[in-house]
């Protein structure tokens, strides 16, 4: 247990993210990838996540404005995105790729419209916790070892 | 390493890694059978099982001997793989990232390009590469297409070797590419396989054996086991 204020309450926030559903075991393999050799390893790797995904969440939203919807290539942005997100574990935003992709399987432009509504919402909401997280674990300094969520 | 052919000089070829997603056993002995898949490791790879592939595959650690203490296991490994280079071939940035920041935790020497093109590119000058980690579906060229090179050079290799010994290493011309290649989909991925023609049949990779490298280096380290 945390003795430090800011590191429990980093503890916490970590843990909110797991118990959130928000980030999965592969969150945990970022985590164990960082070091006195690499501190930042996590936050680099998913402020590139955040570069990558912004590309192609563009990508869809200029894809679906054009009639009729080219679902092969909707499914090949999502294809790129769902790797993206479930390289850092990005639990619920890769579930909703998934969703998005099998829309785009049996060509259900409407279901296509309304899941890629929700993954950005679930994007946003992902990008805005992880912020908090991110901006309190350079406040609070280097933690020493990622503990596994309960 | 590969080094130049035309003097007679020795082939040492890579090692090439397959991941994927998820996969069924029945699937993972098809995309063994496809040929140039010697293992199958799920998409996003995670760190200790890019490290037990590589080990695996490479034959490394076979001689430890019997009561080591595994305490150190995760350091053991690095030492074994301390120095191996590594080519990682992914269209996904943010994978890529991830394989090569793992790969680099054992002192794996790591380089990446996004493309089977710029992967080939590599492979036309003298290069030394322990092994690849190739993504399967990738545009343009896919991982098989970007394969399929190795494979002519390893069977060159071998022809050129044939029945002789290569005098600095004794072996005799056999060169064989374990592949392991990245694919977030192995049921299209096998398809991709069989449509690219790789469909001679090679050694199959048993899965459980793995898990048992994997579990054996890290049982006894701290709780961060990789399951």
């Amino acid at each position: 247990m945390e003795r430090n204020p800011m590191r429990r309450q980093l503890a916490i926030m970590r843990q909110s993210l797991f118990d959130q559903g928000h980030v999965d075991e592969q969150f945990v393999q970022l985590e164990e990838l960082q070091d006195d050799a690499n501190p930042n390893f996590v936050e680099e790797v998913v402020t590139l996540y955040y570069r990558d995904s912004a590309r192609i969440i563009l990508n869809i939203e200029q894809a679906l404005e054009r009639k009729p919807f080219d679902f092969r290539k909707l499914d090949a942005y999502m294809h790129q995105f769902k790797g993206s997100s479930s390289s850092i574990g990005a639990k619920k935003v890769k579930a909703e790729s998934t969703l998005f992709r099998e829309y785009c399987k049996s060509g259900n432009g409407e279901g296509c419209m309304r899941s890629f509504q929700q993954l950005k919402k679930e994007y946003a909401t992902l990008r805005k916790k992880l912020g908090a997280y991110f901006q309190l674990a350079r406040q609070a300094g280097p933690v020493e070892t990622a503990s596994r969520p309960k | 390493m590969l080094e130049g052919k035309q003097n007679g000089q020795v082939f040492k070829l890579p090692k090439v890694i397959l991941l994927a997603t998820n996969i069924t056993n029945v699937e993972l002995e098809k995309a063994k059978a496809a040929g140039f898949a010697d293992t199958v490791i799920m998409k996003p790879m995670r760190a200790s099982m890019a490290a037990a592939c590589l080990q695996q595959v490479l034959g490394i650690g076979k001689k430890r001997q019997a009561g080591k203490n595994m305490l150190n296991g995760s350091m053991a490994l690095q030492g074994l793989l301390c120095g191996k280079k590594i080519l990682v071939v992914d269209d996904n940035m943010v994978h890529q990232r991830v394989v090569a920041g793992a790969l680099k935790k054992f002192e794996v020497a790591v380089e990446c390009r996004e493309s089977g093109k710029a992967a080939l590119k590599l492979l036309q000058r003298p290069y030394c590469f322990d092994a690849f980690f190739m993504d399967i579906q990738m545009p343009e060229m896919n991982g098989f297409e970007a394969t399929h090179p190795i494979r002519m050079m390893e069977s060159k290799a071998n022809k050129q070797m044939n029945g002789g010994m290569d005098k600095d290493s004794g072996r005799k011309g056999e060169w064989h590419v374990p592949i392991l290649a990245m694919t977030a989909d192995v049921i299209h991925a096998t398809y991709d396989a069989l449509n690219a023609g790789w469909m001679d049949v090679s050694k199959p990779f048993e899965e459980a054996k793995l898990y048992q490298v994997v579990a054996e280096f890290f049982k006894s380290t701290r709780s961060n086991c990789f399951t």
